[in-house]
């Protein structure tokens, strides 16, 4: 039958005997699946073509990945999230109030910047945890949830910092645009992510009941799974990934503005995921396809940006990939069970 | 002209060829059954007339409407009503609301209701239950849901009616009744389809006969003309009847593997029993009688009341299915497709999910571990395909049965006292022989004690040792297996042995 399991893959392939559909069925059907990739390549050859300034040099290239970092970090585990059926739209505010704190810590409290940034951390694993008990023990839905903490914690960002937050030293932000031959720092660690959370979701036990709970959690929890726990465990895992990208935006912008950080972040994170194939009812995804999604994304903001495009523009055409990704999404998943009014 | 007519009707799904060449006519006044094992093609067939599936090849014509496909707004319109074994009801809405809808009664602009409602509530009045048209369909039983689903075909006057096995989820009475009205609606006239896996239903009520097997149909003929044996013989020649030899049986003092006293699970109570080592106990009951409720308390996937259980002896807290793992309880839910089947994971999944942990080490899997278990576990089910990748939803129901049997089976499971729920709910015969197999097997070689439920008397005759009798959440009767038969077994589940529920006569007593 098909190659083995790839990395990073959720789920194996299930099309009926390919080689009995017609050719271009075939083709029609590779090339959906790998949307993608095949989008990037259409992408740079448009920006190029379009004569953006600097778009093919390797510092535009750096700065785009190093721009793309945190939300790749909080990609992976809303991926889990997604995956499992639920949600989190409060990262954004997560990333503003652990910005905000760990600039404070470090410049009113003079704290050393690797402990402000454990408690940094701390403080967006926390959210995370009280976002997950409310949905998994009070039962409250995921979206009304987190529509709350995003209000209620961009609320607390800009109280305990009502103008931007300066300071934190030279040393640190300097970590932003340096790295490892070459390589950022910010990268790094975004890869790092992402080959921890594509280990987890493709090799590990706990990947595999990632899924399930998103295919049928009921199953699920009568096979013995304790199925709350790992739903509170992705929340957690989300809240301190947004604590990572609090601290990562704060290296790149070497300031924590506690009103405008993170405004939209959630956004582009979910239209990534999305874009990278992890359906929004969950059951379905790889992480693969979320590091594409992000960098796609990435991709189309640096091009928007160099070109000149107005911000408003750029959300605009943002938004349409969102909606473009869910009905590609919904088209590939008809044709590859091909039948009809399933 | 018949009002439902299909010619050389064939239909594939990718290589998968489903249906070939199949012709089938049910007349005016007729209840025509289908029958077939899983996999034979019945559901694909009642697809195309219903109008969801397209075939390759062959003409269908329903009413006056000859065509080699219909779309299911056509289909309707022709005459073809369908009732599936998943219903299409509404819960939120009314039974009115659900009977009307896309269909609804307009006077001057606006939803009719008091004309809705009275008209359903004739509709209704045909069945004798206690059903309001102004009720929400989600309080309603499956069996009155059944009929809900019933009348909404029926207020539109289909030619031909269809029905996907109507009596899987109901019990005795409610099955009966619905023949009945069956029987009344053929007589005044109503052509009608009804695929089932029962044969007494058959024999009761049918007027011809279609056996499918494999996509192609291998027995046609006018039920006078049949008889039992040569109607299993088509659906599934060569393979255990579906009375299971009983071999001998050894009711005695084996060790007491799970105790239970005094169980309290919502409305059903107290109940007392015991499932002995390498015994099958039967717990008897019709639709609503409780047997879910107690094995699913027992299983501490629903919270208990009151109650003192052991497992082996010692005392027994059942906290939540992993708990009840732990201590070596496994249940395999009554409905497969909501509780127990992962349709998007693959088969080897949806065998080792609750054992990826144990054959793992740390957080890596170790596939050949895994590959291994599979085998083993796809062998002692016989699963066909015994494909790994394969998905859930490619499976037959009765395949897929086996999987979520084959989930407690594997050798990290260590389950010593295995819980069914209706395991043999909509599955042919087949596969229902191997499922009997597997579980005397379980308990006479392997020393595991069974416990299922059933409301099958037949099917409990068969392989049971000790027979608990349910009715209405409570333990009626208490029953060696060998010192009754099914007709007593009927009787006491619907307390017809005499008026004041008082003990049954020349039957052990319950307590």
């Amino acid at each position: 039958m098909s190659s083995s399991v790839d990395i990073a893959t959720g789920r194996e392939p299930s099309t009926p005997d390919p080689s009995a559909q017609p050719t271009l069925r075939r083709i029609r059907l590779a090339l959906m699946r790998n949307a993608l990739p095949v989008g990037f390549v259409g992408l740079i050859v448009v920006f190029v073509a379009l004569g953006a300034p600097n778009f093919f040099t390797l510092g535009n290239f750096s700065q785009m990945l190093r721009l793309s970092a945190p939300v790749m970090v909080v990609a992976i585990p809303m991926a889990f999230l997604l995956i499992m059926g639920y949600v989190d739209l409060s990262v954004g505010s997560i990333v503003a109030l652990t910005a905000v704190v760990l600039g404070l810590l470090i410049s009113e409290l003079g704290i050393p910047a690797p402990i402000a940034v454990l408690a940094a951390l701390a403080v967006g694993a926390i959210v995370g945890l009280i976002n997950g008990l409310l949905v998994v023990r009070v039962g409250l839905a995921p979206v009304i949830v987190t529509l709350g903490s995003l209000a209620a914690v961009r609320g607390l960002a800009m109280w305990l910092a009502p103008t931007p937050v300066f300071g934190f030293g030279d040393d640190f932000s300097a970590i932003g645009y340096t790295g490892f031959f070459g390589i950022p720092w910010l990268v790094i660690a975004a890869a790092a992510v992402v080959v921890i959370g594509g280990y987890v979701l493709a090799y590990s036990p706990i990947g595999r009941h990632v899924l399930a709970i998103g295919v049928n959690a009921e199953a699920t929890f009568l096979s013995g799974v304790n199925v709350p726990l790992t739903i509170l465990g992705g929340y957690a895992f989300t809240g301190l990934a947004a604590g990572l990208a609090g601290i990562m935006w704060a290296m790149l912008l070497n300031s924590a503005p506690s009103g405008t950080l993170g405004a939209a972040f959630e956004l582009e994170v979910l239209t990534a995921v999305m874009l990278g194939g992890v359906a929004f009812n969950g059951g379905r995804g790889t992480i693969r396809g979320v590091v594409l999604g992000v960098i796609f994304l990435a991709v189309l903001q640096n091009g928007l940006t160099l070109l000149n495009v107005q911000a408003a523009v750029a959300a605009f055409i943002k938004g349409i990939a969102l909606i473009a990704a869910a009905t590609l999404d919904r088209a590939t998943l008809k044709a590859m069970f091909a039948v009809k009014g399933r | 002209m018949l009002p439902l007519e299909v010619v050389g009707l064939a239909k594939s799904f990718g290589t998968k060829r489903v249906l070939e060449g199949v012709d089938l006519a049910v007349a005016n006044g007729e209840i025509h059954a289908l029958l077939g094992p899983n996999g034979s093609g019945k559901s694909t067939l009642i697809g195309c007339l219903s109008g969801a599936l397209v075939p390759d090849a062959g003409s269908i014509r329903i009413g006056d409407l000859e065509k080699p496909s219909f779309t299911p707004q056509s289909a309707i319109a022709a005459g073809c009503a369908v009732i599936y074994q998943n219903f299409s009801l509404v819960t939120n809405l009314s039974v009115a609301d659900n009977i009307f809808l896309g269909d609804e009664l307009f006077r001057g602009g606006r939803i009719d209701h008091a004309a809705q409602r009275a008209a359903t509530a004739e509709l209704l009045a045909t069945f004798g239950r206690p059903i309001s048209p102004d009720q929400p369909v989600g309080t309603l039983g499956v069996g009155d849901r059944q009929l809900v689903e019933i009348a909404k075909a029926l207020h539109r006057h289909p030619r031909v009616l269809i029905l996907d096995e109507p009596t899987a989820a109901l019990g005795e009475q409610e099955a009966s009744a619905l023949g009945q009205h069956l029987r009344h609606l053929r007589d005044e006239g109503l052509a009608i389809l009804y695929v089932t896996h029962i044969l007494p239903e058959v024999f009761a009520i049918g007027d011809r006969v279609t056996v499918l097997r494999d996509g192609r149909v291998v027995l046609a003929a006018p039920v006078k003309e049949l008889d039992p044996p040569r109607v299993i013989e088509a659906i599934s020649p060569a393979t255990a009847s579906r009375s299971g030899s009983r071999a001998a049986r050894q009711v005695g003092e084996a060790d007491v593997m799970l105790g239970v006293a005094d169980l309290k699970v919502d409305e059903v109570g107290p109940i007392d029993l015991e499932a002995r080592r390498g015994e099958v106990l039967a717990i008897f009951g019709l639709l609503g009688s409780g047997r879910t409720e107690i094995v699913e308390g027992i299983y501490g996937a629903r919270p208990i009341d009151a109650g003192t259980l052991s497992i082996r002896g010692q005392a027994y807290i059942p906290r939540s299915p992993a708990d009840a793992l732990r201590h070596g309880i496994a249940l395999v839910a009554g409905d497969r497709r909501r509780q127990s089947i992962f349709d998007k994971l693959a088969a080897l999944d949806n065998i080792l999910l609750p054992h990826f942990t144990r054959l793992s080490q740390g957080l890596r899997r170790r596939r050949t571990d895994e590959q291994r278990a599979f085998a083993d576990v796809a062998e002692q089910i016989n699963l066909s395909p015994r494909e790994p990748r394969a998905l859930g939803w490619t499976f037959s129901g009765g395949n897929q049965q086996k999987l979520a049997v084959g989930r407690w089976l594997a050798a990290a499971a260590r389950v010593d006292v295995l819980l069914l729920d209706e395991p043999t709910q909509g599955i042919d015969v087949g596969a229902r022989g191997d499922l009997y197999a597997l579980l005397r097997r379980l308990a006479k070689d392997d020393g595991k004690a069974i416990v299922f439920t059933s409301s099958d008397p037949a099917e409990t005759m068969t392989i049971a040792d000790r027979i608990i009798v349910l009715r209405r959440g409570r333990i009626v009767a208490s029953l060696d297996g060998d010192a009754c038969d099914e007709r007593q077994l009927l009787t006491i589940a619907h307390g017809a042995e005499n008026l004041e529920g008082g003990p049954p006569m020349g039957v052990l007593a319950a307590t």
